[in-house]
């Protein structure tokens, strides 16, 4: 995995922790609601702090085609190079 | 696995809470005796949870109004109005609403749900983009999901974050809609609307207010929070419901913008839904005569929530921010929140539950709606057994000078501007109200 893709996984990961309270190990490979127990207030949440820390918009609906944490980090390249 | 396997976490929550005793989603009323008392369980019980406003379930004039509309007209219209066409009382209603709120257009629903739905929907499509507190009502997610347009969720009536994410779409083309509350129907707290119109004239969006729960409650002659905060002029949709203060069922937008009238053959729930029946428009007809007529039944509501708010508050218990005719008593953990709302219903007094995850950070509430036809003798009575009660669980001390939980305005609100959404599909209090 390039280094890029690691810092940006480093990064989901501290999100992820401020919006669950806990220490989170990410894997590209995990299902976002089944793995880490997101429920789907939990997940919009997410995905506001989300939001903030890359200063992008991730309308709802992309999230809504999110599975994997992959995807979630394949979603903010794309947003972010579009930015 | 059966087609309702999917269900099964929901169920096996929902039978740990009845076995707790306690089943608040499916309460029994064997009968309702005025705006404020009905029986359960052939016990006589004062009501706190109804969202009856002006407590006008039992006005004389509405209850003849709408049996005669009935002897007249009918039980029911049997379809929608595109199809079956409108009677003259859809015309009266909508023009008697768009009079109150000197607009221009009016449209009428068969639920305050659907207006939201039907409007949500309908105003904004995929090239647009729509913008709704994090702590929206169900019927406002619910719109943004029956609807095409992108949806970005800001923190909870927090006018910077909505600035901040209407600036990252600044450049994109399309319109853009704000929806927010009047009031918001968990803690009974409302919106900055003031700031929330700076930001909307700013970014040249729309905006839309929920008064559902304000209307009749707010602003010198009850149009809402948009008229206590002088802005309606900016407010370009407002939306309501007739089930709270106007005592039926059904609900409306109305708004002064051009081109309006075209949403009666492009919304999706007003055009495919029987219309509302006349026994129904006429008793609303009447509620908001009144509620323009009767200002006092506003003036009594105010001092009402005033004595219910102030009296939990004084007694020790943690509640909303604000003093709206919503007071919710907060409580951090849910089991004992369960059981309270339990002796509450066995000595007489019935209010509304809402369990995490339909509250924010994991806490319950015990959520009352004060009504102007509650008596002082009805609200000192609520504050005493709640405060028996919440000696009896350990919420309180036994001196009411000592507040265990001192929890300041300024503080609950940065609490609530970072909290978790309120309902959205699932748990508790989500589309209560």
């Amino acid at each position: 995995m390039s280094e890029e893709k690691n810092e940006l996984l480093a990064e989901i990961s501290e999100v992820l922790e401020t919006v669950v309270n806990r220490r989170v190990e990410l894997r590209t490979d995990m299902n976002i609601v089944n793995d880490l127990g997101l429920d789907s207030i939990a997940v919009m949440n997410f995905c506001m702090a989300l939001e903030d820390k890359f200063d992008i918009s991730i309308p709802l609906h992309d999230m809504a085609s999110v599975v994997t944490v992959d995807d979630l980090a394949k979603t903010i390249q794309a947003l972010r190079s579009n930015a | 696995m059966s087609i309702f396997g999917k269900f099964a976490a929901l169920s096996a929550r929902y039978d740990r809470l009845k076995q707790s005793g306690a089943d608040p989603f499916s309460v029994k009323f064997d009968d309702i005796l005025s705006s404020v008392e009905g029986v359960v369980r052939g016990k006589k019980t004062l009501l706190f949870g109804t969202n009856n406003y002006l407590g006008l379930t039992f006005d004389e004039v509405a209850m003849e109004m709408s049996a005669d509309a009935i002897r007249h007209h009918g039980t029911g219209t049997t379809g929608s109005r595109i199809a079956n066409g409108s009677y003259k009382v859809h015309a009266e209603l909508e023009r008697e609403l768009a009079d109150f709120y000197r607009r221009k257009h009016c449209m009428v629903f068969s639920t305050g749900y659907q207006a939201n739905l039907g409007m949500i929907s309908t105003l904004v499509g995929k090239d647009d983009h729509l913008f709704l507190d994090a702590d929206s009502h169900a019927s406002i997610y619910d719109g943004s999901r029956l609807g095409h347009a992108p949806v970005v969720r800001f923190r909870h009536n927090n006018p910077d974050d909505l600035a901040k994410r209407l600036r990252r779409l600044a450049d994109q083309p399309g319109d853009k809609l704000i929806v927010v509350e009047g009031i918001y129907s968990m803690l009974g707290d409302t919106a900055p609307l003031k700031e929330f119109v700076d930001v909307k004239r700013e970014y040249g969006a729309y905006l839309m207010v929920d008064e559902a729960h304000s209307m009749g409650v707010l602003g010198r002659d009850g149009r809402g929070l948009a008229e206590r905060e002088g802005v309606e002029d900016d407010v370009d949709f407002v939306v309501g419901t007739f089930s709270k203060s106007l005592a039926s069922v059904g609900g409306f937008c109305v708004s002064s913008l051009e081109g309006f009238e075209i949403l009666r053959l492009a919304s999706r729930p007003y055009m495919f839904t029987a219309s509302l029946p006349p026994s129904i428009m006429s008793s609303t007809i009447s509620a908001l005569k009144t509620l323009r007529r009767e200002p006092e039944r506003r003036t009594k509501l105010t001092a009402n929530s005033r004595r219910f708010y102030n009296g939990l508050r004084g007694a020790g218990f943690n509640v909303g921010p604000e003093c709206t005719p919503i007071v919710a008593v907060i409580i951090d953990n849910p089991d004992i929140a369960v059981a309270f709302w339990k002796r509450l219903l066995e000595e007489g007094m019935y209010l509304n539950l809402a369990l995490p995850p339909a509250t924010p950070n994991a806490s319950a509430f015990l959520r009352s709606s004060v009504s102007a036809a509650h008596s002082d003798e009805h609200i000192d009575f609520a504050i005493a057994l709640m405060t028996r009660i919440g000696r009896e669980f350990g919420l309180l001390p036994n001196e009411t000078n000592v507040c265990p939980f001192p929890v300041s305005a300024e503080r609950l609100g940065a609490t609530a501007a970072t909290a978790r959404a309120l309902p959205t599909a699932v748990g508790a209090g989500a589309g209560m109200a």
